[in-house]
């Protein structure tokens, strides 16, 4: 297609989606002029162009749109909600018109009535011969297709968003809007000074040598243009989040009339950035969320006004970022979910016992919304009032390798949260050895990280019938063994020690991946894989690790599934199972999560002022990530020993004189525990300078010990450790108590620590 | 040059024709320089679990992944530890790239297109769905290989070099 054209639908797609917003605005304030204009405006750009490009059935519709609309302007005519319904059809028709052309690359057959009886309809609306238009609305229900041709081609916005069946968005509607972007001239000029910027220090570093004194130098440089470019591509990818709101007023609009409701539709943070790519897979789930909360959620008017809430309801959506992840809720203050209506029709369909559903805690019954068996049924809906699709919900946001997460309360209403990632191209991921291989882990669907050492393997790991499971805390984890699961033989000749257990959690498959070794986390990059190898079904691509390896990135979702891993709901009914089948003596297992250590060695200075080697540890609550620096990062300022982290300047402790030892060496690196300190003013970041680090493992805090100064004592794998003594209090204070709702949500801070 | 008798498929008669040569465990062979896009000197496939025998594993090619097919493996040879020459041939999916792994890769030999003789009728499948016919050289025969028919995807389709989906009975 021409490039013109090409511009021109662009532009005009923008145009009518502006329009679309004046005109659901318009509803709520009809003397505002200003709207009327910028409507005004829309449609004469669309019939100007129009006629220098020869579609002259579009210009014809336009036409008669502008006609109309100029009457309002000049006040001939009211704004009346049969004007605003008028309109809209005004907009679906052009917008079908432009579809046409996209698809066809002209205006399409011309039949004799396509846009007769809409632009009668526009006439009638501007002699303010109401009568005409009203029957036609009591004639029909207002989901009826008013014009044939909307029939004849894709189905617009309008017809979808009034069937309350998941529907997949016809793609061809967006097709336009994916193809472009625009950018800002401002990002654009920084990329390519960053670019500029690359090229010069390739260039020093294709001149340089190894072993040259500037080298150092060179690959800080590189690092920081490398992270600078990746964070600018980023924010270019990055739409605004009222992207996809903009089409809600609309859809919530035409909704209202059908289901009768009256609802009012608010946003929050619609200038929050999202990845396009993303943006577009969150695009259906959103809009499945805010039908849900009119059909189900709101309650007709005379219900709500008995409750004594006000007629109309509200429907919020409310976007934000949090860390790595953009989150966005879709709040209505309807009547929110009643758990013994779910329960009582979860039971009727033997989806629950009944002593289950009585164990069951009203978070764990809103979670029986996310089933299957849940969303087909109407009559399901009609009574309890949520859960239309919310499986597809569900599915498709985690797609995305994001979450989903739902609260409600009884009368006060429902909220819909789903919790996407920043970006799908760079991702963090944990690396984890099995049979001697590197694999790459997507953090998000880790939940917490278990290590199993060697002497409690045998009895912490249970065996029903051919599966393993183990026990974590109050319930049973089902373990799947990655090496046994990829046909990868073990390391023959490696002594037996202990491993690594990986609990992750997707589209309700709760499981445990069993691994040989953890290594750092890193944020890799995703690269695609050859069709024989996508056909494998076991991993979603490969990325290049730091030390220049191939790792193949897992797809926890086919891994679940082809280890024959049940979703949660069933393995509940196993673990009762379980739990009787269990041996008499309880078992000590390990769980790292809850009091977790990071175990390393450092050097103190002992009674008689002798520097000794000596083990501490610290909360891994604390410890955002374990970097390995070179010692020619850290500069001095003030005898104070500084490194560049990210972006900001870490100060470095170091105690036990492990620096001193070192910085002789040339090309020599130390190990730094960047954590968290609490302080009197809240939290800073800082970097503990260690010998190495031991290991990660489960630590009982025991009482404080006034002769070690008020510092933390810790029992670690049954030996008395000192807890670092800036840490001691933060074991107590974060480490542990508040540890459940920290370990349901994300991973700690150490595994997230790749950003 | 004597004329041409058997006419071949695309190839124009008399049509001279530089093939690289390459080697796995005794055997030559030969590709068409016109269909490899690069050759790798020194590369060490990474493994990929519960991939078909005949996949080498991947390497990192100019930042893409590149699935490298061996062809040790497709003649039911031993695998060689260590690293090996890999010839960058052009995949199925437009733009992508598969590699070929050979024990080595020797000279550039040209000849015409009329020299080729078809495969032997004896020849048992396997080596029939992938050799396209063999050279007279004077050292001994060189086999031609179709990059075309060495595609992973094609491989797996033939059916003749194992199954890549294999079912574990330990799976509940």
């Amino acid at each position: 297609m021409e490039d013109l054209t090409q511009e021109f639908l662009a532009e005009s797609r923008e145009g009518l989606e502006r329009m679309e917003l004046c005109l659901t605005e318009l509803e709520k304030r009809p003397g505002d002029g200003e709207l009327v204009a910028e409507i005004f405006r829309a449609v004469h750009t669309i019939k100007g162009t129009t006629g220098f490009l020869g579609f002259g059935r579009l210009q014809t519709l336009a036409h008669a749109g502008e006609t109309l609309l100029a009457a309002v302007r000049d006040g001939k005519v009211s704004v009346t909600g049969e004007l605003i319904s008028g309109l809209l059809e005004l907009r679906d028709g052009l917008q079908a018109i432009l579809q046409i052309i996209e698809t066809r690359g002209n205006e399409g057959e011309r039949h004799t009535d396509d846009d007769g009886e809409l632009i009668a309809q526009l006439q009638t609306l501007q002699a303010g011969g109401l009568p005409q238009a009203a029957q036609r609305d009591a004639g029909r229900p207002t989901d009826a297709p008013p014009i044939s041709l909307r029939v004849v081609e894709n189905p617009t916005a309008r017809d979808q968003s009034s069937s309350t069946e998941p529907q997949p968005m016809a793609g061809q509607a967006q097709a336009g809007t994916e193809r472009t972007l625009r950018i800002d001239v401002v990002v654009l000029n920084r990329m390519m000074d960053l670019v500029g910027e690359l090229v010069l220090t390739r260039n020093q570093i294709l001149q340089s040598r190894p072993d040259a004194e500037s080298f150092p130098e060179l690959a800080r440089r590189l690092n920081g243009v490398t992270t600078e470019l990746r964070d600018s591509v980023m924010e270019a990818r990055m739409q605004p989040v009222g992207n996809l709101f903009s089409k809600f007023p609309r859809m919530v609009r035409d909704l209202a009339l059908t289901c009768g409701r009256r609802v009012r539709i608010e946003f929050e943070g619609q200038e929050t950035g999202l990845d396009k790519s993303l943006l577009e897979a969150v695009r259906d789930p959103l809009a499945h969320a805010v039908r849900n909360a009119v059909d189900h959620g709101i309650e007709p008017p005379e219900e709500r006004v008995r409750a004594g809430k006000p007629a109309e309801g509200v429907v919020r959506l409310r976007a934000f970022q949090q860390g790595g992840s953009v989150v966005i809720e879709v709040i209505d203050d309807g009547a929110g979910i009643l758990t013994e209506r779910v329960l009582a029709k979860a039971m009727e369909r033997g989806l629950v016992t009944a002593e289950q559903a009585a164990a069951m805690t009203e978070r764990d019954a809103l979670q029986l919304l996310f089933l299957p068996g849940f969303s087909t049924a109407k009559e399901v809906t009609s009574v309890s009032g949520r859960g239309v699709g919310m499986d597809v919900v569900r599915t498709n946001v985690e797609h995305a390798g994001g979450r989903v997460e739902l609260e409600s309360r009884a009368g006060i209403g429902t909220t819909v949260r789903l919790r996407v990632p920043l970006t799908l191209a760079i991702v963090p991921a944990l690396v984890v050895e099995s049979g001697g291989q590197s694999f790459a882990l997507p953090q998000s669907a880790l939940t917490e990280l278990v290590r199993v050492p060697h002497a409690d393997a045998g009895v912490s790991v249970e065996q029903i019938g051919s599966s393993e499971l183990y026990r974590l805390r109050e319930g049973v984890l089902p373990l799947v063994r990655l090496d046994r699961l990829l046909g990868i033989e073990p390391d023959a000749g490696a002594e037996p020690r202990g491993f690594y257990i990986a609990v992750l959690e997707l589209e309700r498959r709760r499981f445990g991946l069993v691994v040989d070794a953890l290594r750092p986390p890193e944020e890799i990059v995703v690269k695609p894989l050859s069709a024989s190898l996508r056909e494998l079904g076991v991993y979603s691509g490969a990325t290049v690790l730091g030390n220049g390896t191939l790792a193949m990135i897992l797809d926890v979702a086919a891994i679940a599934a082809r280890a024959g891993v049940r979703p949660s709901e069933e393995t509940r009914l196993a673990a009762g199972e379980a739990a009787q089948a269990q041996s008499p003596f309880a078992m000590q297992a390990e769980i790292v999560m809850e009091n977790s250590m990071v175990l390393y060695e450092t050097a103190a200075r002992s009674e008689d002022g002798v520097m000794r080697s000596t083990r501490m540890a610290m909360p891994m609550s604390a410890v955002e990530r374990i970097a390995t620096v070179p010692v020619g990062e850290i500069e001095y300022v003030d005898g104070r020993a500084v490194v560049q982290y990210d972006t900001e300047l870490l100060s470095l402790e170091d105690d036990g004189g492990v620096l001193a030892e070192m910085s002789p060496r040339k090309g020599a690196t130390v190990t730094v525990l960047i954590c968290l300190q609490p302080t009197e003013r809240g939290v800073r970041k800082m970097g503990v300078v260690v010998r190495r680090v031991l290991d990660v493992c489960a630590g009982t805090v025991l009482a404080e010990d006034a002769a070690h100064g008020g510092s933390a004592l810790a029992m670690i794998q049954d030996r008395v450790t000192a807890l670092h003594p800036g840490f001691g209090g933060f074991a107590r204070f974060a480490g542990f108590a508040g540890f459940d709702a920290h370990a349901a949500g994300t991973p700690t801070g150490a595994l997230q620590g790749a950003a | 040059m004597k004329m041409a008798r058997i006419a071949e498929k695309n190839l124009a008669q008399e049509e001279v024709v530089s093939l690289c040569s390459l080697h796995s465990g005794n055997r030559l062979f030969g590709v068409d320089t016109r269909e490899i896009r690069e050759v790798l000197g020194a590369a060490v496939p990474q493994p990929v679990p519960l991939a078909p025998a005949y996949i080498a594993g991947v390497i990192s090619y100019r930042g893409n992944v590149l699935t490298t097919v061996s062809l040790r493996a497709l003649l039911g040879m031993e695998r060689q530890s260590g690293a090996s020459c890999v010839l960058v041939l052009e995949d199925e999916e437009p733009g992508r790239q598969f590699g070929l792994m050979a024990d080595g890769v020797g000279s550039l030999v040209t000849t015409t297109a009329s020299e080729l003789e078809a495969n032997p009728s004896t020849l048992e499948a396997r080596s029939a769905a992938i050799f396209d016919g063999v050279y007279k050289m004077q050292a001994g025969l060189m086999v031609r290989l179709d990059p075309r028919r060495l595609r992973p995807l094609q491989l797996a389709r033939s059916g003749l070099f194992g199954n890549a989906k294999q079912q574990r009975g330990w799976e509940r």
